[in-house]
């Protein structure tokens, strides 16, 4: 029973104090939020003296804020969208439909994972370029479903790998296409796979800065992150501004977290085991 | 039974061929890429210029609020000339700015107008400019700053402010050092002896990041003026680098051995140079900063927070054999340049002029703190000492010695500036890669 304690304590402690290191620096860059600059500049790390809300309020309405969060809010959904009908068709493919160079059309999938967006940057820009797509929500969509495509197959061949072949037989055997059986059966039972690919594909795409400032140019098309991260200049020196600014962008993020923490467990426990 | 090919349906069979497209996207942006960055397009033509009425600019400043009313201004007036003719400012993060500006480049489509760092930064982009010369031939008397946008002696860039490094000290540190607040380091034994009293007083003699391996930057062009004679200094600025000279090696040597005597705050090499080492400064934490006269770290910011308390110096004199008199080390600091995709580039050059005109950079100097390169802006009203000193200077200063270095050769001393610090390697072993890299 003793032994029990313990070893609870040398499990415990640990976990706190990675807790802590997670937690530590979204309390820091709160209480930075709700100083002056001057407080700021003077001691950065001391608690807020005057607590004031002015920073968000700024970074919200002088700097677009509202305008660029419903901007990452139509391309992450709609790149979350399509990365999920892609990504679990093609899942069902790769795990259940056999077909020719199978096999290496995942290895190239995958092989596509390993390339650095910097290394594509250049023929990227062109080919949206040519297309008439710079500038455009759209073209973000298409560059996001893109670069996280091959990630999103990789999980749902995974998830789908683990589905017993004999349910796919016993499906045809009762006359179902396979349209029908990846709508009646795969996507179905793929919910919790779809849900943390969907979740996951979502943090990346409303994250993202480089694509986003790549593809739109415009400050009135701009996302979130890139708001955010306009809000310094060269170097500026408006730090509480900034993190402002930072916790409005991710106060969406958090809010995700709390409401589908749940899911994105299961999500997750459910493609590590199934099977 | 059937297995699930023999069942898969024609609509599914037939995306294979896409399915192989796909898949091979990757590889063919790949190699796409690799034939674009060998060959890129001399041209692609602007998204509109002309045609839509349209210029785009980017910069990194326009998203400042303290910068408004000068972009306003050059936009006011450049719209009031060519009606119909919209500009837009850009402001994109300064730390993706040249990843960005290089992807337009390859790609040939991007900005009409763009703004530049002087020196390394223009240099090596100046082959998607147009030259200037003679179209900003009615500038050339009234702007000042602009060696730093010449490539091979051809202009690419107008120069809107102007950019240096003084030492800038705090006077109440000094005092509680029991030292003369009036009286900043003249000399090596100075500095030195300032450096004890006000570390033994309990505060960094400066504040130094160099988290990003700037520090060096500032240490090398800072000093350099009260080490090198103007002979020596002239031929470095040539491209005769000699980094096997006694005076190199001191600069070299103070840096390291200025980090071993404690001259510094803690964690140099963790703490970032903007903004940590400046806020330190301003937050009353050390002596002494290698500044900078306009876009931050200036008068106008340390002044907000150590009002009378700012002092400012020209470099010390460690070298008396070789420099008696020192100086500024200054240049031009930003400029706007015209990419050669734009479609009508008499426009854009107007549009450059408006953002270089007097009353405009009236506007940045007031509200933003920069040193504007237009020498017929008064400054003389002036109410913080220290910009009086600098601009005193100015008539005098010589340019900064990093920016004649390749950007190839600023990465490499960037990262033994903190082996240095970190001693992995010795003075001698970095000069040496330093030589190999800068032939």
């Amino acid at each position: 029973m003793r032994e029990r304690g313990v070893a609870r304590w040398v499990i415990a402690v640990p976990m706190l104090l990675l807790a802590l290191a997670t937690v530590y620096p979204m309390l820091f860059t709160l209480n930075v939020a709700m100083k002056s600059r001057r407080e700021y500049v003077l001691d950065r790390f001391a608690p807020a003296e005057h607590v004031s809300f002015a920073n968000f309020a700024e970074a919200w309405n002088s700097s677009g804020l509202g305008r660029y969060t419903l901007n990452s809010v139509i391309v992450t959904a709609g790149a979350v969208a399509l990365l999920l009908l892609l990504g679990s068709m093609a899942g069902f493919a790769f795990s259940q439909l056999n077909f020719r160079g199978r096999k290496s059309l995942f290895l190239l999938c995958l092989g596509a994972l390993m390339i650095p967006f910097q290394v594509i940057m250049v023929p990227f820009f062109r080919v949206l370029g040519q297309a008439g797509l710079l500038d455009t929500h759209l073209g973000l969509v298409l560059a996001y479903t893109g670069q996280f495509l091959p990630f999103t197959i990789f999980l749902m061949t995974s998830f789908y790998a683990r589905v017993p072949q004999e349910v796919i037989e016993a499906a045809r055997v009762d006359g179902s296409s396979t349209l029908g059986i990846y709508r009646r059966i795969m996507v179905p039972i793929g919910r919790p796979a779809l849900l943390s690919v969907g979740i996951l594909n979502a943090l990346f795409c409303w994250n993202d800065v480089l694509i986003s400032l790549l593809v739109l140019q415009s400050e009135r098309n701009r996302t979130l992150m890139v708001g955010v991260t306009a809000l310094r200049g060269q170097y500026s020196d408006n730090i509480p501004l900034f993190a402002g600014g930072v916790l409005v962008a991710v106060f969406p993020v958090i809010l995700v977290y709390l409401f589908f923490q749940r899911q994105i467990t299961d999500g997750v426990t459910a493609g590590a085991t199934k099977g | 039974m059937p297995t699930a090919s023999d069942q898969t349906p024609r609509w599914f069979r037939q995306p294979r061929r896409s399915w192989v497209l796909a898949a091979l996207a990757p590889l063919l942006a790949v190699t796409a890429g690799a034939c674009g960055a060998a060959a890129p397009e001399a041209s692609g033509g602007s998204q509109g210029a002309a045609e839509s009425g349209k210029l785009v600019v980017w910069d990194w400043h326009s998203g400042d609020a303290k910068t408004k009313a000068y972009y306003d201004k050059a936009k006011t007036d450049f719209e009031g000339k060519h009606p119909g003719v919209e500009v837009e400012f850009v402001a994109q993060p300064y730390d993706q700015y040249y990843t960005l500006l290089g992807t337009a480049i390859q790609a040939g489509k991007g900005p009409d107008l763009a703004m530049f760092n002087g020196g390394a930064q223009l240099r090596e982009r100046a082959a998607s400019l147009i030259p200037l010369d003679e179209k900003t031939k009615d500038l050339s008397e009234r702007l000042t700053g602009w060696d730093a946008f010449k490539d091979k002696g051809t202009t690419y860039a107008v120069p809107i402010t102007l950019q240096g490094f003084p030492f800038y000290y705090n006077k109440s540190v000094y005092k509680k050092a029991g030292l003369d607040p009036e009286k900043p380091p003249a000399s090596l034994a100075e500095l030195k002896a300032d450096c004890a009293a006000i570390k033994k007083a309990g505060t960094a003699c400066f504040n130094l990041g160099n988290k990003e391996g700037l520090g060096i930057e500032f240490f090398l062009s800072g000093f350099a003026p009260g080490v090198f004679s103007p002979q020596q200094y002239d031929a470095w600025l040539a491209g005769k680098r000699d980094w096997s000279s006694p005076e190199v090696k001191q600069i070299f040597q103070l840096w390291k051995s200025s980090n071993d005597e404690g001259w510094y705050n803690q964690g140099v090499n963790s703490t970032a140079m903007f903004m940590d080492q400046f806020t330190m400064f301003s937050g009353g934490k050390g002596g002494n900063v290698i500044g900078l006269i306009s876009d931050t770290a200036h008068w106008k910011d340390f002044d907000e927070f150590l009002g009378p308390d700012l002092g400012v110096y020209q470099p010390p004199v460690l070298n008396p054999a070789n420099a008696t008199k020192t100086y500024l080390p200054a240049e031009g600091g930003i400029g706007y340049g015209v990419m050669k995709w734009t479609k009508n580039q008499e426009l854009a050059v107007d549009l450059v002029k408006s953002l270089a005109s007097t009353d405009a950079l009236k506007l940045f100097y007031g509200n933003a703190g920069a040193i504007a390169a237009d020498t017929t802006i008064d400054t003389s009203d002036a109410t913080v000492p220290a910009v009086k000193s600098i601009v005193s200077w100015l008539p005098d200063s010589k340019p900064l010695l990093h920016t004649a270095l390749s950007a190839k050769t600023l990465d490499l001393i960037h990262r033994l500036s903190q082996q240095l610090i970190n001693g992995d390697v010795t003075v001698d072993q970095a000069l040496t890669q330093l030589a190999a890299s800068d032939k």
